[in-house]
């Protein structure tokens, strides 16, 4: 509203003004100020010399993805794809920040054609420089960490969502010359036979396991963060010990532990022989729900003592009054967990448990470790305990096939996303930001 | 891989910033006087042994005149040349597997080269170079230059060997126990073991052991049978779309590997053995397994070790394990009918089929980013010289392609040559396609490998004909897995 109310003072007045709408930095010139007008039209300058040298281009490359396929043997380069895809991102960055210094022409503009005609005194370049760092200090401040984030999370994030809709991957790599395919990737996934049954099928057990996964860990946390916060219990703080120790051991060393106790040869087996039983297959092909039993467990085990630590720093904040009333009242133990504890608890925990809930969806620790290279029947390169984020991993980085594993990321981001957004929105946390302190 | 993916594509993003800026592109000119350096990428073993040293010192002695200089690249072994080489960051020259190297040459990453031109070319085996073809838009180019023939060995413990086997295992007096000429036997041992094993938990005393769910040290059960990867066309060249484990008589093949995981224990099913083997070798639970010859020290220093404990120094226990750990091909004969407990004195020459194992061949390619490929060739020539390949033979203990050395060298070296030469080693597809194998039969294997231990009612491959649905399956399977996603 502002920009078109800018540009509508600027239209009104005198050609002096309009001139700087087609050239950037030229109005500003001939109003006398000469510094600020040859910083616009210089950047206007640089961005033609670009656009002309290597702008067009990089955009026309990033629409074809290249047409020159290289022939290493004779040393003739060819079109680079995914280069050109980067240089494509980069170029329209360069525009959108080029457009940002437009709109603030204009808006420099305007206020110099409105301090004209109230007959002010036009501000000199330091001076200006002087008013902008004071009054628009917030964008100065957050300057540098946009361009960080633009730079380091927006781009490469960028370049994924624009790999799904390519078919990069297979036998696609370069130097062979990658093309847009629209959503055929998506196509594929959805839509497809052999990859929609997987997909559906691993869909449905990511969604059980995330939410099982995140029940036990959260739960398991807080009860043990309970047990240990009871006076009865002697020696607290040696068994608070206990779970810090699983914490602190790197998650992968201790998913080899346990696959190690559970392969054939391991100490379980060992002992169910010992005893007269036959060796169980914990974790191989026919394991099934086996497995996910033990996977769900050894995830606990990993999980709980960073819960349980959480819990306990909650609790500890906890007012002692209200369950002294409450039992006064006649309340129950079990109604002052339900109706004390753990309301406080869950108020101050719904975004742990959201982000642990995504954390558990995209585990892909647990079954990668315990149970990699298997392919069940019923599943395209994928076993019935993978999660999405595992045949994400098969099928991009095991068998290249670049564009679809970049779909499933962005199924996984949308999925994800939803089911976090819509939690979160629903939860006390969010309705009652203000009230529950 | 991801990792280094991603820094390729961050430093390509800040490179372009700085080339935006700056229009000016590579100039760069090489005065007369400049060295020419060659980065070269070989193999762990070869530097641990120093093997890559004594080879970058003796060329660039002989090449000092002519200012080039061959140094180690520094580069993880298996490092991407795909995904360097473009950006100028890949070696000049480097040692692989044939289906790594062929999968750059499937792409052109590596050159194709005449193999006449090397002085290798006439003593080398045919088999080997043929490892390294390739076809593209219907012409055969040649893309490296072999140097050693890999195939899974037989380790056994020459203490371990029945005292009487002179009168029991030896029907045709050839001096040769009759359970390493061929499987039957070799089952025949094991079984009996297994039945002498007292142990509190039966697992002490074992004869043939292998971890089934892994498909190069095992393929005889598939390839002695007629079954194949790919096959190959008329001109030789690989076929991704015809898959062949469910081939000729491969279900025989099965039925043998079902019958001997029954006289192991349930490691057969996933890596346990391999992880084991050298221990279990060493402790003298195992009598004999399978492994690759590159595993050979791993086997000594376990064997050592336990000699160690027994109270002997640390030379002589080396000593003793050497003379003592033996390293031989697999038995060369397997039942035609599958069938390892018909009694081998009983058995006609055709109730056997011959044992084909999987193989590789390592050799030298040459990167196509090199800026020096005529300074490269001489390096490759160089390496692939009869002294070179004699020292390394030496050195590393590998079975060299070139006759002459393995002629020089005799004892395993000439044996893995012949097999190379008589067609016992069916050599790894030099296609990109073969990845897509490795998963969907190994997680089959480990399913027949099972099979012994599962109780009747929950059997799965009692009847030929569930093998045979099984193997077709897994072709399918990797048809799919080859096919489904890609456009062609």
């Amino acid at each position: 509203m502002v920009l078109i109310n800018n540009v509508k003072t600027i239209m009104n007045s005198s050609f002096k003004a309009k001139i700087s709408l087609a050239v950037m930095g030229l109005g500003q010139i001939l109003y006398g100020q000469i510094i600020k007008g040859l910083l616009y039209l210089s950047s206007l300058v640089a961005v033609f010399l670009y656009m002309a040298f290597k702008g067009v281009t990089d955009i026309k490359g990033f629409i074809t993805l290249g047409t020159v396929e290289a022939d290493p043997w004779l040393g003739e380069a060819g079109d680079d794809s995914v280069m050109m895809m980067l240089r494509g991102i980069l170029c329209f960055v360069i525009l959108i920040i080029f457009i940002l210094i437009y709109i603030s022409n204009i808006n420099d503009m305007a206020e110099i054609v409105v301090r004209d005609k109230k007959g002010l005194p036009l501000r000199g370049f330091k001076e200006a420089v002087r008013v902008f760092c004071d009054k628009k200090f917030h964008k100065i401040a957050l300057a540098p960490p946009i361009i960080g984030v633009v730079i380091f999370n927006v781009l490469p994030i960028v370049f994924m969502i624009l790999i799904a809709f390519t078919n990069y991957g297979g036998n696609i790599v370069p130097p062979k010359l990658v093309d847009w395919i629209g959503f055929g990737n998506f196509k594929k996934i959805l839509v497809l036979g052999e990859l929609k049954s997987t997909f559906f099928k691993i869909l449905s057990w990511n969604i059980i396991w995330a939410a099982l996964a995140t029940a036990v860990n959260y739960f398991g946390g807080l009860a043990l963060a309970l047990l240990l916060n009871k006076k009865c219990v002697r020696g607290r703080v040696f068994w608070r010990a206990f779970p810090i120790l699983a914490y602190a051991l790197p998650g992968f060393i201790t998913l080899l532990a346990f696959k190690f106790m559970f392969s054939y040869g391991g100490p379980v087996n060992y002992y169910i022989k010992l005893f007269g039983g036959s060796a169980v297959g914990f974790l191989d092909i026919d394991a099934g729900i086996k497995a996910k039993i033990i996977g769900l467990a050894i995830n606990a085990w990993i999980s709980i003592p960073s819960s349980m630590l959480l819990a306990t720093g909650i609790l500890s904040n906890m007012n002692e009054d209200l369950y002294e009333a409450a039992s006064i009242d006649g309340a129950t133990k079990w109604k002052q967990f339900i109706k004390i504890t753990l309301p406080f608890v869950v108020f101050s925990t719904t975004p742990v448990i959201i982000t642990s809930f995504v954390g558990n969806f995209n585990n892909f620790g647990i079954f990668y470790f315990l149970r990699g290279g298997l392919y069940n029947d019923g599943y395209f390169l994928a076993s019935d305990t993978d999660l999405l984020i595992n045949w994400l991993y098969n099928m991009s980085i095991d068998n290249n096939y670049y564009g679809i594993g970049a779909a499933i990321s962005l199924i996984i981001f949308v999925i994800t996303s939803i089911l976090s957004l819509s939690i979160y929105v629903r939860s006390a946390a969010f309705k009652k930001e203000d009230t529950f302190r | 891989m991801r990792k280094k993916k991603i820094i390729v594509v961050m430093a390509s993003i800040f490179s372009l910033a700085v080339s935006m800026t700056a229009c000016s592109g590579k100039d760069e000119k090489k005065s007369s006087g400049e060295k020419v350096v060659l980065r070269i990428l070989e193999n762990d073993t070869a530097k641990e042994e120093g093997y890559l040293d004594e080879l970058i010192s003796a060329f660039n002695e002989k090449y000092k005149d002519q200012g080039i200089e061959a140094v180690d690249a520094n580069m993880d072994e298996y490092s991407d040349l795909a995904a360097n080489g473009p950006y100028g960051y890949g070696p000049d020259v480097l040692y692989q597997a044939n289906d790594k190297l062929m999968t750059y040459a499937e792409d052109k990453h590596i050159l194709a080269i005449n193999p006449e031109d090397y002085e290798c070319y006439g003593t080398t085996a045919k088999e080997a170079w043929s490892a390294f073809d390739i076809s593209i838009d219907g012409k055969t180019y040649t893309c490296g230059i072999p140097v050693n023939v890999q195939e899974p060995m037989l380790f056994y413990r020459e203490d371990l060997i029945p005292e009487n086997w002179e009168s029991e295992w030896d029907k045709d007096s050839n001096q040769v126990p009759d359970f390493f000429e061929n499987w039957n036997d070799l089952y025949k041992l094991s079984k009996q073991l297994r039945d002498s094993d007292s142990s509190a938990n039966k697992d002490e005393k074992f004869g043939f052991m292998s971890s089934f769910n892994n498909l190069y040290l095992n393929a005889n059960f598939f390839l002695s049978y007629g079954a194949y990867i790919f096959g190959k066309d008329d001109a030789g060249i690989y076929d991704s779309s015809d898959i062949g484990f469910a081939k000729g008589d491969a279900a025989n093949g099965i039925e043998a590997l079902i019958q001997f995981a029954s006289v192991m224990d349930e490691g057969c099913i996933d890596d346990t053995i391999i992880t084991n083997r050298y221990d279990k070798l060493g402790n003298g639970s195992y009598f004999c397994s399978v492994s690759t010859p590159d595993t050979y020290s791993l086997f000594i220093a376990k064997l050592a070790l336990h000699y160690e404990e027994d109270g002997l120094s640390e030379t002589e226990a080396n000593e003793k394990a050497r003379e003592n750990l033996k390293m031989i091909e697999l038995p060369a004969l397997m039942p035609a009918d599958g069938d390892l407990s018909k009694d081998s004195s009983t058995m006609k020459d055709s109730d056997w089929v011959k044992t084909v194992v999987m193989g590789g061949v390592n050799g030298y390619g040459i990167s196509s980013y090199t800026e020096h490929r005529d300074e490269a060739k001489l390096f490759v020539d160089f390496a692939t010289s009869y002294e070179m390949i004699n020292k390394r033979t030496q050195i590393l203990g590998i079975a060299p392609t070139r006759s002459d050395v393995a002629k020089e060298n005799g004892g395993t070296a000439d044996t893995i040559f012949a097999s190379l030469e008589s067609g016992r080693i069916m050599l790894m597809p030099s296609i990109k396609a073969v990845d897509q194998i490795w998963k969907p039969v190994q997680t089959l294997m480990g399913d027949f490998a099972k099979e012994p231990f599962r109780s009747d009612a929950e059997k799965k491959y009692a009847k030929k004909d569930d093998i045979n649905t099984a193997l077709e399956k897994a072709s399918k399977d990797i048809y799919d897995a080859i096919y489904t996603l890609s456009d062609k």
